[in-house]
């Protein structure tokens, strides 16, 4: 039952009907159970921010004993929230009260623009690695070592940006070259294994996550990465020669890099790949049907493997664009733990619904909200983690389009997004 | 296919064929002629000749009275390693030779000898480590606390997945046990409470899986990675909100040891598996709990026929929905009480301090082919070789740990390969069921 569902999702992404533009917000419609699963997620943050915080909290305990002050501490609870997402919005975006001093002065746009070019820092390798992520996806493939695979772009990357001296022309597209060659090799492993010996990927993936990473220790402390006279883990510095300038000069102090346009790059070159390319169709193919493509005459083999190439490519650039773009070199913590990209990837990529421009939406919205908690925390002390918060509870309604259409009481005729879903064995 | 054979051998001709794994073996076997050889030639002539180590028994601490004493045995590096290498390298060409049945357990047998190898070498006098001698006792006795962690963990894994759930969220369990654990036995001072907490916290994480895996019919996989998300970032806020503000949350008692009358006095062993908290006894009643539950008992065979073949279940009347949300329950129940077991043998509370060890343990379930004895003996090897990691770290021995932390990742990945022994997971693991 899940090959029919599957079949039905995929005739209608490869050869979509005759839609009027506002079908695309009808109630049944994925945007719309998108913005109602952001929705929720907001609600949910709230409600989180009103039982944890300590000032919301004693109102609480106070207007128990004294009744009169409950007005009062209706306006308590709703101040906290709103001063939460407000300063939310105000760090990731732009701040309205600076935007007003720039356009009636016409100075200070640098730390007006400031919080959107940090969005868009945060961005540009989230949307590089999620596209990865979501060609996979498309092919029923689930790639959950897309972390690794960027720690070993970065490697790569930093390998050939800091050791090689060229002139830039030639530096800068080889070091990203070698990020991808170094995220495709990551990821040609577990596809020779899912393509030969039935392997499933998400354990091997997940297991060669945590290879890299020791091995990114290890490479970090030999002495041919490890910046010279340093005992930590810490490698060399990347050439100017290869580094993604910020666009607006290093003097503005706003950080958004070149690294843009090699996103808006990935996203074009996706676009075309997957809607264009005939590899591409074979990997949609394949990922609709694998019967219909294996009778078709596509080898199934070979599409787990390119596919693996590709995803991990495109996370393996991820990774360096991260290192080339912000910090010009990679220690011990690159991409590691909390600082991953590698899960919310695969968390934008379902909210995207796997389209490159979706992907692209979804990217900028996690960006922000990666941002905005953290001139939330500054501004009033409620921690970061309820922008992950946020974000986990958005991807899990979205996961279960059925579970939002039952809070809502939408109607459940039309086909809704829903990832494939397979066991181990496969 | 064999079912009918075995009853009726007559009606389905069992064909000839070459035992399937034949080819396997022989990797098995060259794999540990490798082992034996690296161990002969790194271990082994790697140290200075002359050298010597040093191995005592007798635990430095122990919580109710020593066991009977042995005394410290100093060996001659080089050729005890060769000696052990000889071992393994003689088992190796045995497998490579006759390929027996048995190869994954002379694999094992290269494996303990390197393990052993591994630790006279990495404590040889004169050499570069500052302790020089190893305490086999206290090696195994600190082990023990990541290895019952795993055991939790893989049960748990074990649970879910034969019924048909992929729990890929047991990090996610551990995370949110751990913090109830660590914040109830704060207040109330009673690990007892905390488990029941604890155990709470983790069917109520298993309950959101099987609410939106069985019921909403989401990707297991997907919901999975997302509730570890979930969980950790929600651990990570209640850190700073909650638990940074009001430290008497979050004290770090650590359970006192239950000694065992008598078999606790047995050197070795006794202060390992006799000398422990409660977590640890119960970790080993769950497993011969559950084995019995799952392959002995009427609901054992429900859950399985779930997992297998849900059709066929749902058609003698068995509920799929309502057994794979009851195990599933009782699956995040399970990893629920092993992250209070973590926190217990750990102390405070931190974000990350589960530090992935339950995705570890779903490979340990992998591993140990979905069967609890299975689990046991693959969270040995895992919680054996973190901790050799960790402990090889900490004593300055100039060995690549960077390696030897792959290892068991490495391993995994072979044996999910079908490298080493081959793994079959229960048939409709992983995938919805929905009524026509």
């Amino acid at each position: 039952m899940t090959d029919t569902a599957t079949s039905t999702d995929a005739t209608s992404s490869i050869v979509s009907p005759r839609r009027r533009w506002w079908d695309r917000y009808s109630s049944t419609s994925p945007i719309t159970l998108t913005i109602l699963a952001l929705i929720l997620g907001i609600v949910i943050g709230a409600i989180i921010i009103m039982v944890t915080s300590a000032p919301v909290l004693n109102a609480w305990r106070h207007s128990f004993h004294h009744v009169g002050s409950f007005p009062s501490t209706l306006k308590i609870t709703f101040d906290n929230v709103a001063a939460a997402y407000r300063a939310m919005i105000t760090g990731s975006i732009v701040d309205p009260t600076l935007l007003f001093h720039s356009i009636s002065t016409g100075h200070g746009w640098d730390v007006t623009m400031t919080p959107i070019s940090e969005t868009l820092t945060y961005a540009t390798p989230l949307i590089i690695a999620s596209i990865g992520v979501g060609i996979a996806f498309q092919t029923g493939i689930f790639n959950i070592g897309a972390n690794g695979q960027a720690i070993s772009g970065g490697i790569a990357g930093t390998a050939v940006g800091s050791m090689i001296h060229v002139p830039m022309i030639i530096h800068l597209p080889l070091t990203l070259l070698a990020g991808i060659a170094g995220g495709a090799v990551c990821g040609l492993v577990p596809g020779l294994l899912k393509a030969y010996t039935g392997a499933h990927e998400v354990i091997v993936t997940l297991m060669f996550n945590y290879v890299v990473n020791a091995f990114l220790i290890y490479v970090l402390t030999s002495t041919a990465l490890q910046l010279p006279g340093q005992a930590n883990d810490i490698s060399r510095n990347f050439d100017a020669s290869a580094i993604l300038d910020p666009i607006f000069g290093t003097k503005s102090g706003l950080r958004v890099s070149y690294g843009i346009f090699v996103a808006a790059a990935v996203v074009v070159f996706a676009i075309w790949f997957l809607k264009r390319s005939s590899l591409g169709f074979d990997f949609r193919v394949t990922g609709a049907n694998p019967n219909a493509a294996r009778a078709s005459g596509i080898n199934p083999k070979f599409i787990i493997i390119a596919l693996f190439v590709v995803s991990g490519g495109l996370a393996g650039l991820a990774g360096v664009v991260q290192a080339a773009s912000t910090t010009h070199y990679i220690d011990g913590g690159f991409l590691v733990g909390s600082a991953g990209i590698g899960f919310t990837a695969i968390t934008i990529a379902l909210l995207g619904r796997l389209q490159p421009m979706g992907i692209v939406w979804g990217s900028l919205l996690f960006a922000a909200l990666g941002v905005g908690g953290r001139s939330m925390q500054a501004a009033t002390g409620i921690p970061l983690d309820l922008a992950t918060i946020i974000q986990s509870i958005v991807v899990l309604f979205v996961a279960s389009p059925v579970l939002i259409k039952e809070i809502f009481h939408l109607r459940k005729g039309a086909q809704s997004f829903q990832m494939a879903t397979k066991g181990w064995s496969s | 296919m064999t079912a009918i054979a075995d009853v009726f051998p007559s009606v389905v001709p069992v064909p000839e064929v070459r035992e399937p794994g034949e080819g396997r073996r022989r990797i098995i076997g060259a794999l540990t002629i490798v082992l034996g050889l690296f161990i002969i030639f790194v271990f082994g002539f790697g140290s200075v000749s002359g050298s010597h180590s040093v191995v005592t028994f007798n635990p430095i601490n122990t919580s109710s009275g020593a066991p009977w004493g042995l005394s410290d045995l100093t060996v001659l590096t080089r050729w005890w390693n060769v000696v052990l290498g000889l071992i393994a390298l003689a088992v190796g060409v045995e497998t490579w030779l006759r390929r027996p049945a048995g190869a994954l357990a002379r694999f094992g047998v290269g494996g303990v000898m390197f393990f052993l190898a591994l630790l006279l070498w990495s404590v040889r006098q004169p050499g570069p480590a500052p302790i020089g001698n190893i305490n086999l006792t206290s090696v195994l006795v600190n082990s023990s606390a990541v290895i019952m962690v795993l055991i939790y963990g893989s049960l748990s894994g074990v649970l879910c997945e034969r019924s048909g759930v992929v729990n890929i969220a047991i990090e996610g369990q551990f995370i949110g046990g751990a913090v109830a654990g660590a914040m109830v036995d704060s207040v109330t001072n009673s690990f007892w409470l905390a488990a029941l907490v604890g155990i709470l916290v983790g069917g109520l994480v298993g309950w959101l899986l099987a609410l939106l895996a069985v019921r909403y019919v989401a990707d297991q996989i997907i919901v999975g990675v997302v509730i570890v998300t979930l969980m950790g970032s929600i651990s990570s806020y209640l850190n700073i909100q909650v638990l940074a503000p009001y430290p008497n949350l979050n004290i770090g008692n650590q359970p006192s040891n239950v000694a065992i009358p008598l078999l606790y006095k047995i050197p070795v062993i006794g202060p390992t598996l006799f000398d422990e908290n409660m977590f640890f006894y119960v970790a080993i009643a769950l497993v011969a709990l559950i084995s019995f539950g799952l392959f002995r008992t009427r609901w054992g065979l429900r859950v399985r026929s779930v997992g297998e073949h849900p059709k066929a279940a749902e058609s003698v009347g068995i509920s799929v929905a309502r057994v794979r949300y009851t195990t599933v329950i009782l699956g995040g129940a399970v990893a629920g009480l092993g992250g209070v077991a973590f926190i217990a043998t750990q102390g405070q509370f931190q974000p990350g301090i589960t530090s992935g060890y339950g995705y570890i343990a779903l490979a340990a379930m992998i591993f140990g082919k979905w069967k609890p004895s299975g689990a046991v003996v693959a969270s040995i090897i895992f919680g054996l070789s973190a901790y050799m990691v960790q402990n090889l770290q900490n004593s300055n021995v100039p060995i690549s740990t960077e390696f030897l932390t792959m290892f068991p990742y490495l391993v995994t990945i072979a044996v999910v390969a079908g490298l080493i022994g081959r793994v079959r997971p229960p048939a409709a693991d992983g995938v919805p069921y929905k009524r026509d």
